[in-house]
C-alpha cells in the first residue's frame, strides 16, 4: 500500500512537473527574424522593411495566430555590415530559433549569411540582387524576390533601345552588377551596331568631372546609370554641367526622392528611372500602404511584406515551424493553380484549398534556385522634380 | 544558444589577435596604424585565394595569409619610416582603404564586391554546425594563447624595452646604441603578422570575405578594445577584445526591455552604450582597465 502510493505519488509529481514543458511546446511562440539594415548605408530602407514584416505578423496574431501559436517577430540590424550582420544571424539562429531570416539588403551581407542559414537549415529571404546569392549551395533554403541583376539591366538595355539609342554609355561605381551591366550593354550594342563605352569610377568622391569628361569623349546619346544615391547625386550634377544633352536613365534606388529633392530640377529634367514594379493596384499594396502609413511604398518593403506572408503560409500548409517546412513548402503557396490570395490572414483560411499568394512586390513566383520569375518593371519619367510614370513591361 | 556563445568567444579571440596585433605596433612601439583591417584584409584574402582558387591546405593558406601581412607590414613600415604621429596615422589609414579598394577592383583575383565564398573551414563540412563552432572556437582560443605568450616574452625581452624607450623617446633610443630603424620595421612586421593571422582565422570560420567586411568600423573596434584594456598591456588586449564582443552582443538582448521602442531606436541604444562606455572608460581610467607595467626584466625572481 506505501509502495503503491509512493510509486502513485511519483509517477503523478514527474507527470506534473513535465505537463508544463509539454503544453510550452504547444503554446509557444513562433519566431521569424528579421534582418533589415535600421542603421548605416542601407538605414534609409530597413525600418520600414521590418515595420512591414511587424505588420503582416500583427494581422496574422489578431486573426487567432498560426497552427494556434502565437507568431513573434525578433528585429536585429544588419548595421550595413557583413561582419556585423553575420553575429545578428547568429544570435537569430542558436539563440532564438527563428524559422527564417527575412529582409538581408546588401548583397554582401546575403552572401555573408547565407552558409549559417543553410548550414542551420533555416530559410533565409532576402531582397539582394547579386547573380551569385541564388548559385551558391542553398539547397532551397534561400529564395529572393528581387529580380537578379541579369535581368535587371536587360530590361534597361531593351528599354534604351525602344527610347531610340544609338550610341551607349555605362558609368558607374564598383557593384556585383558593374561588370555584369557592361557586358550585357555591349553585346545589344554589338548586335545592334552601336558603339558602347563604359567607366567605373570610384564612389564616395566629391566630384566626377573628369569620369564625365572621360565618358563623353564617346558621344553617348544614351547613358545608363551603375551608382548608389551618394554618388549618383554627383555625377547627375557633373554631367548636367559638362552640357550633355542625350538620354539618362538610372536605377530607382540611385535616382530616389530625395535625389530629387537635392538637386535643382534643371538637372533631373528628363531622366529615366527604372525598378522592378510593385504590383501598385493590387490589394497586397493597399495593405502594405496602410501598414506602413505612406502613400509611396519603396518595392523593398513591398518585398519584405511578402516575405512574411509566405514564410507564414508555407508554415501552415506543411503544419511545421521550421525552416525546413518553409524551404519545402514555399512553391507550394507561392504558385499553381490554387485560389489567388494577397494576405496571409486570408490565406490561412483558405489553404485547404490549395493557395497561390501573389502579394505587394509581384506574383511571387521562384523558379528551381530561388529567383523570381514574372517581374514586372515601370519606368518613370523625371519632370519639374518629380517622377511620373513612363512606361511598364 | 551554446553554438552563439561559442561563435562569439571565436569572435572574440579573432578580435584579441587583431588586439594583441596592435598592441605590438602601437603599444610597445608606438607607432600608430590606422590601416589594421587592411592588414587584416591581405590575411583574409591570401589564405582565401590560397585555398579556394589553389586548392591549398588551410594551415598552408594561413601560413601564406600570415607571410603576406607580415610582409606589407614590413615594407609599409620601411616606406614611413621617416614618419611619425598624425603623418603615419594617414599614411597607414590610406593603405588600409587601398587594399579595400584594390579588393573592390581586381576581379579577376579577388571576385570584385561580390567576395570570395566557400572558403574552406577545418572539418566543417562533417560536421553539424555546434561542433564546428567548437572545434574552431579551441583552435582560435588556443592561437590566441599562443599569441599572448609571444607578446608577453618580447613585452619581457631586451627587444621589448628597447622598444619602449622608442616609443617614449625615439632620439633617446638612438643615441643609447639602439638600431632605431630595424627594430621598428620588426615590430611593424611582426604586429602586422598577428593581424594577418586573425585575417585568415576570420576567413576560415566565416566562409566569406568580401570588401565591405574590411571597413574602417573594424579598425575603431579594435582600438577601443586596446585602449579600453589598457595599451601596451597584452593581458589588457585580449580583455579589451572580449569587452568589445561582449557590449557589441550584450546590447542585443536590451531590446526586449524596451519594448516601446522601434527597431531603429533600439539599434541606435546599441550604439550611445558602446560610445558612453568608451567616454566612460577613457574619462574614468584613461590608461585602460589594465594600465601597463614595466615588467620585470626576464630571469629575476619574485
Amino acid at each position: 500500500m506505501s509502495i503503491l502510493n509512493r510509486r502513485l505519488f511519483l509517477g503523478a509529481s514527474a507527470a506534473a512537473l513535465a505537463a508544463p514543458s509539454l503544453l510550452g511546446a504547444q503554446t509557444m511562440p513562433i519566431k521569424l527574424g528579421s534582418l533589415t539594415p535600421l542603421t548605416g548605408v542601407g538605414g534609409t530602407y530597413g525600418p520600414s522593411m521590418r515595420d512591414a514584416i511587424s505588420g503582416v505578423i500583427n494581422q496574422v496574431n489578431e486573426a487567432g495566430g498560426l497552427l494556434g501559436r502565437e507568431v513573434v517577430l525578433v528585429s536585429e540590424d544588419t548595421q550595413t555590415s557583413p561582419e556585423a550582420a553575420v553575429r545578428a544571424a547568429r544570435k537569430l539562429i542558436d539563440v532564438d530559433g527563428v524559422a527564417a531570416i527575412l529582409g538581408t539588403w546588401a548583397s554582401s551581407v546575403t552572401t555573408a549569411v547565407a552558409p549559417l542559414a543553410w548550414e542551420s537549415r533555416t530559410m533565409l529571404m532576402c531582397v539582394s540582387g547579386a547573380d551569385s546569392i541564388t548559385q551558391l549551395p542553398h539547397q532551397g533554403f534561400i529564395c529572393r524576390t528581387q529580380p537578379n541583376a541579369e535581368l535587371q539591366i536587360n530590361t534597361a538595355g531593351e528599354f534604351m533601345l525602344r527610347e531610340g539609342a544609338t550610341q551607349l554609355a555605362w558609368i558607374g561605381r564598383q557593384t556585383p552588377f558593374a561588370e555584369l551591366s557592361i557586358h550585357v550593354l555591349e553585346k545589344i550594342a554589338a548586335e545592334n551596331d552601336f558603339g558602347m563605352d563604359s567607366l567605373i569610377y570610384e564612389a564616395d568622391k566629391t566630384t566626377y568631372r573628369s569620369e564625365v569628361d572621360q565618358i563623353l569623349r564617346s558621344n553617348p546619346d544614351f547613358i545608363l546609370l551603375g551608382g548608389y544615391a551618394a554618388d549618383t547625386v554627383v555625377l547627375l550634377r557633373d554631367l548636367w554641367q559638362a552640357g550633355y544633352e542625350g538620354q539618362i536613365v538610372g536605377p530607382a534606388y540611385a535616382v530616389n526622392p530625395s535625389v530629387l529633392d537635392t538637386l535643382p530640377k534643371d538637372v533631373t529634367e528628363g531622366v529615366f528611372t527604372w525598378e522592378g514594379a510593385p504590383a501598385v493596384e493590387s490589394a497586397a499594396y493597399a495593405n502594405v500602404q496602410q501598414i506602413l502609413g505612406v502613400e509611396d511604398v519603396d518595392p523593398y518593403s513591398a518585398q519584405t511584406y511578402d516575405h512574411a506572408n509566405l514564410s507564414i503560409l508555407a508554415m501552415a500548409a506543411g503544419e511545421g515551424t521550421t525552416g525546413d517546412t518553409i524551404q519545402s513548402n514555399l512553391r507550394l503557396i507561392s504558385q499553381g493553380d490554387g485560389a489567388l490570395v494577397d494576405n496571409a490572414v486570408d490565406g490561412l483560411a483558405m489553404l485547404s484549398g490549395g493557395i497561390n499568394y501573389s502579394g505587394a512586390s509581384g506574383p511571387c513566383d521562384f523558379d528551381d534556385i530561388g529567383d523570381i520569375v514574372g517581374t514586372q518593371f515601370v519606368f518613370k519619367l523625371i519632370s519639374n522634380g518629380v517622377a511620373s510614370v513612363h512606361s511598364r513591361t | 544558444m551554446l553554438s552563439y556563445f561559442l561563435a562569439n568567444l571565436t569572435f572574440a579571440g579573432i578580435y584579441a589577435l587583431l588586439a594583441l596585433g596592435l598592441n605590438v605596433i602601437w603599444g610597445m612601439a608606438g607607432m600608430i596604424n590606422l590601416g589594421l583591417a587592411g592588414f587584416f584584409a591581405l590575411g583574409a584574402y591570401a589564405s582565401s585565394i590560397a585555398t579556394v582558387y589553389l586548392e591549398f591546405p588551410i594551415v598552408l593558406g594561413v601560413s601564406l595569409g600570415v607571410m603576406v601581412a607580415a610582409t606589407a607590414g614590413g615594407v609599409l613600415s620601411q616606406l614611413s619610416l621617416n614618419l611619425r604621429g598624425d603623418y603615419l596615422a594617414i599614411v597607414t589609414l590610406g593603405f588600409g582603404e587601398l587594399i579595400r579598394l584594390i579588393a573592390t577592383n581586381e576581379t579577376w583575383l579577388t571576385n570584385g564586391s561580390d567576395g570570395i565564398s566557400g572558403v574552406p573551414g577545418p572539418f566543417r563540412s562533417s560536421l553539424t554546425p555546434l561542433a564546428f563552432n567548437a572545434v574552431a572556437c579551441a583552435l582560435v582560443i588556443s592561437t590566441v594563447l599562443v599569441a599572448w605568450f609571444i607578446s608577453e616574452r618580447i613585452r619581457k625581452a631586451p627587444f621589448g624595452r628597447a622598444l619602449r624607450a622608442i616609443r617614449d623617446d625615439e632620439m633617446a633610443a638612438a643615441v643609447a646604441g639602439k638600431p632605431v630603424r630595424l627594430y621598428k620595421i620588426q615590430a611593424f612586421a611582426i604586429g602586422s603578422a598577428l593581424l594577418g593571422l586573425a585575417g585568415a582565422a576570420y576567413a576560415h570560420f566565416n566562409s566569406y570575405v568580401a570588401p565591405d567586411i574590411f571597413r574602417p568600423l573594424l579598425t575603431i573596434y579594435i582600438f577601443f578594445a586596446l585602449t579600453a584594456g589598457g595599451t601596451g598591456n597584452t593581458l589588457g588586449a585580449v580583455f579589451g577584445a572580449v569587452l568589445v564582443i561582449a557590449l557589441l552582443e550584450g546590447t542585443r538582448f536590451i531590446e526586449p526591455f524596451f519594448e516601446s521602442l522601434s527597431g531603429v531606436q533600439a539599434a541606435s541604444i546599441r550604439e550611445i552604450v558602446i560610445g558612453a562606455t568608451l567616454i566612460f572608460v577613457m574619462r574614468f581610467r584613461p590608461k585602460g582597465i589594465f594600465a601597463e607595467r614595466p615588467p620585470r626584466p626576464l630571469g629575476t625572481s619574485d
